[in-house]
């Protein structure tokens, strides 16, 4: 049973940080800075509930705060580049924060043993469910609050002008702009609320495994993160919670069976995956085959 | 005055090897300018088919003992072998206006080259030949470590082969129109297709040897190399401006330098970490990079 709950946690922290990297797609921007936000979002609010021993609620909190405003200060310069070059713009920064946290040491003695951030043996002893006597259900419900949470807002924006604008910078930055977007606002905004999204999915993810190792937020972190939006499709958020029940689910738990060869499948099923649906996973044509099975009446006009 | 001169020797020293080692990181760079200058597309598959056609290598020589040229030839093909896969699975059905399915596609790629390369060697490190390693050149207080001068020659002469092919014959031609205007080669009766495997495969080549140097002057092949050296190839191409073979070389041998600075100065923890921060800002105040052109769309 644990075993599941530790499956579905782990679903949920990743459609989280899938649906960081969404935010940034949308307006064209393929960021691999979002291992960096989920690593400074997880180290921040461990350190909070371990030396501090705030509460959870205020340690997240403060972690999104921190997570975001660092976004933000990287939205900008990051915006002199585009394509390519802000990939590797923002791999740089992903790497830059893993060797700081790989760097940090800040260790305090409490009860007798020495808690926090040590460096290379990275960062034991998260206990804050634990000493608090959660139920290892209680946590699910509560990460998984946070991630409807997250995904209703999104799900919601994207309906409105927000989605609308978003998507027309991704589209076509020219146009945008000469249709009085302001670029330069919302790419830096979409930056800004990616970041908060990534932090609030490293708060969870430090509290649930409750050891934190540099080794986490490398490079194949932040290509997961980007990998989810574009294997589930942009065309709604649904795509990217398919895509991580793809991955996380059916090819890293369910081909357990599979042994070694897990692996390789993985690899080839993601090959075949882009070779087929292009857009994605879960595009238009699924969504049209599910809306038909389920028998919903489409709205006109939505090809 | 005399730690002065120590410290001056040692730096000095240090840059140099850092130089030498940078040609692997160059040749690796100009695999992804290539197929990028081709097709504007990131194959992230290319340095793990690189370093899995180092494997193919390694096998030759412990199967059958095969001499230092066989080794690297050996390297070659199956790296190119592998490009012209990876171009086959990965990029020719993906409609070519859609960027990020291919980039995901070759993603894929990467995991399962990795992977069959963990399955056979079962996950451990292998010891790859080192090649000219008892020979070592003493230059006044100075000394070059032979099997990085034997690196270094080759990345140079593998650029020079490739330069050569690209600039004078009819396949650099039909291959520089493709990256051009592929409706326009398209129109002159070049098989854009062809032309783009073609592409992959040279690049591969190139990726074969830089796996097999690499290889050569770390003394080991391990999977663990994958990422990082995939990394710092896009690093490379980036910083030499995407698709210009002299600014990957450039900016390949300046990468290699400037770690064994950092390495020098602040120790192996910290390297990497004033590498990327030396990157971040290179990138923000010059955005397309060392010799890049200066495209602001894309």
């Amino acid at each position: 049973m644990d075993y599941y709950l530790n499956l579905i946690n782990t679903i949920g922290i990743h459609t989280l940080l899938g649906l960081s990297a969404y935010l940034l797609i949308l307006t064209g921007q393929v960021s691999m800075a979002q291992a960096g936000f989920f690593g400074v979002g997880a180290y921040t609010a461990a350190i909070l509930t371990v030396i501090f021993q705030w509460s959870i609620l205020s340690a997240i909190g403060a972690a999104m705060l921190v997570a975001g405003g660092l976004a933000f200060l990287v939205g900008f310069p990051a915006l002199r580049v585009r394509g390519l070059m802000l990939v590797v713009a923002t791999i740089a920064f992903s790497e830059f924060a893993r060797m700081f946290f790989y760097n940090l040491r800040w260790q305090v003695v409490r009860d007798g043993t020495e808690i926090g951030p040590n460096g290379t043996m990275g960062f034991a002893e998260i206990r804050y469910f634990n000493n608090n006597g959660w139920l290892n259900w209680e946590v699910t419900i509560f990460l998984w609050t946070f991630v409807v949470v997250v995904m209703a807002i999104i799900w919601w924006s994207d309906r409105t002008r927000v989605g609308a604008v978003l998507r027309a910078v991704g589209e076509d930055e020219l146009a945008a702009d000469s249709t009085g977007i302001n670029v330069t606002v919302v790419k830096v905004a979409a930056m800004t609320a990616g970041g908060v999204v990534a932090g609030l999915a490293g708060s969870l993810y430090a509290h649930q495994v409750t050891d934190l190792d540099h080794h986490t937020f490398t490079v194949l972190l932040a290509t997961f993160a980007i990998a989810y939006p574009i294997l589930g499709g942009l065309t709604n958020v649904f795509g990217t919670l398919v895509a991580v029940v793809f991955i996380q689910g059916l090819l890293v738990e369910g081909l357990r069976f599979l042994g070694d060869w897990r692996m390789l499948l993985f690899g080839a099923l993601i090959i075949v995956a882009m070779n087929f649906k292009p857009m994605g996973l879960f595009d238009n044509q699924t969504i049209r085959i599910l809306q038909n099975a389920l028998g919903i009446k489409r709205r006109g006009g939505s090809t | 005055m005399d730690d002065f001169w120590y410290e001056f020797v040692e730096v000095t020293q240090t840059i140099t090897d850092g130089l030498l080692f940078g040609s692997t990181y160059a040749l690796i760079g100009i695999g992804f300018t290539l197929i990028f200058g081709a097709m504007g597309k990131l194959n992230m598959a290319y340095a793990g088919a690189a370093l899995a056609g180092a494997y193919a290598g390694l096998a030759a020589f412990v199967l059958v003992k095969a001499p230092l040229v066989v080794v690297f030839g050996v390297s070659a093909v199956a790296a190119a072998l592998l490009g012209y896969a990876i171009y086959f699975t990965c990029f020719r059905f993906i409609p070519t206006h859609n960027h990020l399915a291919a980039l995901m596609a070759s993603v894929g790629g990467l995991f399962f080259i990795d992977e069959v390369v963990v399955h056979v060697t079962r996950g451990s490190p292998l010891t790859f030949p080192s090649m000219f390693d008892d020979i070592y050149f003493e230059i006044g207080p100075f000394g070059i470590r032979g099997d990085l001068v034997f690196v270094f020659i080759i990345g140079l002469l593998s650029t020079g082969v490739l330069l050569y092919i690209l600039f004078k014959t009819r396949l650099g031609l039909a291959t520089r129109a493709v990256a051009q205007q592929d409706i326009a080669a398209r129109l002159c009766g070049i098989g854009v297709h062809t032309t783009n495997s073609v592409t992959f495969a040279i690049a591969g080549v190139l990726g074969g040897i830089a796996g097999a140097m690499t290889a050569a002057a770390v003394g080991v092949l391990s999977p663990v190399m994958t990422v990082p050296l995939t990394v710092k190839g896009i690093i490379v191409a980036v910083l030499g401006g995407l698709g210009s073979i002299p600014g990957a070389i450039i900016a390949g041998l300046f990468i290699g330098g400037f770690e064994n600075v950092f390495l020098y100065f602040r120790g192996i923890d910290e390297r990497d970490m004033y590498v990327v921060a030396l990157l971040f800002l290179f990138l923000v105040f010059r955005p397309n990079g060392l010799f890049g052109s200066t495209i602001t769309r894309d």
